[in-house]
């Protein structure tokens, strides 16, 4: 070897690892200039099933639409919320983001002006503004950052295996004391008629996180037997839904059930992806949870047998206490908002130019677009209403996913569950039809007694900084009460302990912010 | 700790006289074994210290928005509030129980194991044995933990159901259990980790000079003489090699085993420094206080890895370094 060629040589192999080292360092940071200026929207949003192909058919509709060029992170539903929170901490922020604007992550950069502040501006786009109540809700503290994407305003319900029902020989239920009888008779009774002692009443899947409001069904019996929908106003003053004497009330009901084996036995780490298994099963016969689940049951019993899936779910709506008074738990009105970051969209300028196209992307063409999708492609209207066409199409069903798996995710005034300024869609056969045609009596009927949260537009900053260490304070305390594990007079302690830890001053701010929006 | 490990051959540049046109001339002379050593050097660098800047975040009020510059700075604060916060006797008392669980069970499965399938004759039975018992490493934890609640499960699990026909008694929900969060997790690592940290004994074992046994043989050691004689000293400074290493992950508990079997119920158990800095900072984003947390572990790592070093010494062992 000569001396030139190894100097060659080395001189190759620094250069390379040099490259390696600067590509490397550059990777955190470079990558996001340079793509503000082809006019390109970008979007973030939930994604439930594969990402759509941008050269695909509604894509191209959509910008076509806009026009504007559009480019969507999907990511898929289950590590949203994490996503976002690595999104936040980046600075590649996409102009359009679909954020949770009650998420700390996103509360301290909006704070920190990574956000704009639409409270005004939003006024003067008919299409964005929707419903002011719900509007508020969706805002921290009274300041909007972002038309939010509506949801239906009440959605819990019980499902109820239907033939199981009649074979124990008993009615709807219509207060807590029938649930818990329904419960008692699917344990006892051998509704499945297999002779066996093997079926149990009430299916609960494990708590969802560890935030205290969580909808779960525990929230939702809280609230019939009269206690706040997590917050809510008691001689005046904003108290917590578990500083109630309701809620021991709900709770005492709740342990009466699964000390007795009315509930699954692993109602603690039951996986809430699994909780329609034991209902299908036939394991469980009961399930409390948002009225669209018995779609999913329905579609599930379908497979199993296509022919009696109609008979065997039966939806009621919220329950009355034992003294008849009734109490339904109601929904925010919107998950998540379109916030419009301040990474690229720098100017007022560009921020009206940007509103202008979310405000065409929210009126009813646009919203038909995204969650319908092409009329005469994969629907048409009839009697004002949409009907599937063409589903045997390998394309026209590429259409259809891209609609229900993606794009409806960016529906504002029309949405997954809610029809909004949309076609409302005909479901395929009558189960489903008259399913639909319950639901909305029973929403109507149960929205005379929703319990609002007061506290829905209001963040504490106390709760924010001490969230950590006191969300799941209260929230392990009532399981493992529920369980057996504590007393009720040990769960009493562990809030108080809350109290002492911070929560004295989460209820402080929640009292003076809810008093300053006059709510 | 993987630093720790890159050190040697660092030093080993100093080890020449300092007298400049010898050091030249070392270099010169193992210049392939430098450049060698470049893309490990740029490996640390970029991924092991690069990222270190981050760390002046643990003294921030971080706000991803604002960057490093622009952040106001808060001095100790997040430390303040670490030691002083309610959580913190839990998350360490919790993280050291589980350490010391690890010490006591976890570490000297594997030289047990190794020093039977060692005492095997027939050949095939150990190979056999051998690949059998490390293919749970090649499980990731999600499977390993869906496993242990199909089969600890109260409503549907097998073995479960097996211990309650065999024991009797009242159903024992094993996996939300607070008492028996921690057995279940010894278990699971136990059950994943100890064939394949085999490996590494058996190498050892291997390399024990046969002329030694045949020497205890003639003066009549039996076979537990010649394992406590010949055996364990010949691989005594694997072990303490492996223990020194341990000692640095103490702290590091496997945070998705932990994170995949913790629920409200064994949470007070569950707990450890490394799923609070998860919920801390991916799920609630509050960065710096989730990056004080992080700090915190890596100094006392740091801390106990030099201890057990200099412990190891003390004892007339060879350190690791």
């Amino acid at each position: 070897m000569s001396a030139p060629r190894n100097r060659r040589l080395i001189t190759g192999v620094l250069t390379l690892t040099t490259a390696l080292l600067a590509s490397a360092c550059s990777g955190t940071g470079g990558g996001t200039s340079g793509q503000a200026d082809d006019g390109t929207i970008t979007f973030m949003t939930q994604l439930f099933g594969t990402a759509p192909n941008p050269q695909g058919e509604l894509h191209q509709a959509v910008e076509k639409f806009l026009g504007k060029k559009i480019r969507v992170t999907w990511v898929p539903n289950a590590d949203y919320q994490e996503k976002v929170n690595v999104t936040l901490a980046s600075d590649n922020i996409p102009d359009v983001m679909v954020v949770d604007p009650k998420a700390p992550a996103f509360g301290k950069a909006a704070a920190a002006g990574a956000f704009w502040d639409l409270t005004e501006k939003i006024k003067n786009y008919p299409n964005l503004v929707g419903d002011p109540k719900i509007l508020l809700n969706s805002s921290i503290n009274g300041k909007v950052y972002g038309p939010y994407r509506v949801r239906p305003q009440l959605r819990s319900a019980v499902m109820i295996r239907k033939d199981w029902l009649e074979k124990v020989g008993l009615e709807a239920p219509k207060t807590t004391d029938d649930l818990y009888e329904i419960a008692k008779a699917f344990t006892e009774k051998d509704p499945d008629g297999n002779g066996k002692k093997d079926t149990y009443g009430l299916i609960i899947p494990k708590w969802p996180g560890v935030s205290f409001a969580a909808s779960s069904p525990f929230n939702a019996i809280d609230v019939w037997f009269g206690a706040p929908n997590n917050w809510g106003k008691r001689d005046g003053k904003m108290v917590p839904e578990f500083d109630t004497p309701e809620f021991f009330e709900a709770n005492r009901f709740m342990k009466k059930m699964i000390d007795e084996g009315l509930v699954n036995p692993d109602w603690n780490t039951l996986d809430t992806a699994k909780w329609n298994d034991p209902f299908v099963q036939g394991k469980g016969g009961i399930i409390i949870d948002v009225d669209v689940r018995t779609t999913q049951l329905l579609d599930l019993l379908k497979e199993q047998d296509p022919k009696t899936y109609g008979d065997k779910v039966l939806t009621v709506g919220n329950l009355a206490r034992p003294d008849g008074k009734k109490f339904s738990l109601p929904f925010s009105g919107y998950k998540d908002i379109l916030a419009v970051s301040k990474q690229r969209v720098r100017t007022e300028a560009q921020l009206d130019e940007l509103l202008k196209t979310l405000d065409k992307m929210a009126s009813k063409e646009g919203q038909i677009l995204l969650t319908n999708g092409i009329e005469g492609r994969n629907f048409k209207v009839e009697n004002g209403q949409a009907v599937l066409i063409n589903q045997d199409d390998p394309k026209v069903k590429q259409l259809q996913d891209d609609v229900d798996k993606a794009f409806i995710q960016l529906g504002t005034q029309a949405s997954t569950g809610t029809t909004g300024i949309a076609y409302e869609r005909v479901p395929p056969e009558e189960p489903y039809r008259k399913d639909l045609a319950e639901r909305k009596e029973r929403v109507a009927e149960d929205l005379k007694t929703a319990v609002w949260d007061p506290s829905l537009p209001v963040i504490s900053e106390t709760a924010v900084a001490k969230g950590a260490t006191l969300n799941p304070i209260v929230t392990d305390a009532r399981v493992k009460y529920l369980a057996g594990q504590i007393t009720e007079e040990q769960l009493k302690a562990e809030i108080k302990r809350w109290y002492d830890g911070g929560g004295t001053q989460i209820a402080q701010e929640i009292n003076d912010l809810v008093s300053k929006l006059g709510q | 700790m993987a630093t720790d490990l890159a050190s040697p051959p660092v030093r080993a540049a100093k080890a020449p006289r300092r007298e400049p046109g010898r050091a030249a001339r070392a270099l010169w002379r193992y210049r392939w074994l430098y450049l060698m050593l470049i893309p490990g050097l740029a490996y640390f660098l970029v991924f092991k210290y690069v990222p270190m800047r981050g760390l002046q975040i643990a003294f921030q009020d971080f706000v991803p928005f604002l960057g490093y510059n622009g952040s106001e700075w808060v001095g100790f604060k997040h430390f303040v509030d670490l030691f002083t916060g309610p959580d913190f006797n839990r998350l360490m008392y919790n993280t050291l129980f589980l350490a010391l669980l690890n010490i006591v069970f976890v570490f000297p499965a594997p030289i047990i194991v190794a020093l039977m399938l060692n005492e095997l004759r027939i050949n095939i039975v150990k190979r056999s044995v051998q690949s059998l018992i490390y293919i749970p490493h090649f499980l990731s934890w999600t499977i390993v933990a869906s496993l242990t609640y199909i089969l600890f499960s109260v409503d549907y699990g097998v073995l479960a159901g097996w211990v309650h026909e065999f024991l009797g008694g009242t159903k024992v929900d094993y996996v939300a259990q607070p008492e028996w969060f921690r057995p279940i997790i010894i278990l699971q690592t136990l059950w994943k980790t100890t064939g394949w940290t085999t490996i590494i004994y058996l190498a050892a074992l291997a390399g024990v000079n046969q002329d030694l046994y045949e020497a205890a043989r003639m003066d009549g050691a039996g076979r537990l003489r010649q394992l406590w004689h010949v055996t364990l000293p010949a691989i005594r400074p694997t072990i303490v090699v492996m223990a020194i290493l341990m000692s640095g992950n103490l702290l590091d508990m496997s945070f998705e085993q932990i994170w995949l079997m913790t629920n409200n119920l064994n949470r007070s158990t569950a707990d450890v420094f490394d799923t609070f800095v998860y919920y801390v900072g991916i799920n609630q984003g509050a960065f710096s206080y989730a990056t004080a947390v992080g700090l915190f572990k890596g100094v006392a790592g740091v801390l106990l890895i030099f201890g057990s070093n200099w412990l190891a010494k003390r004892l007339g062992q060879n350190g690791l370094f």
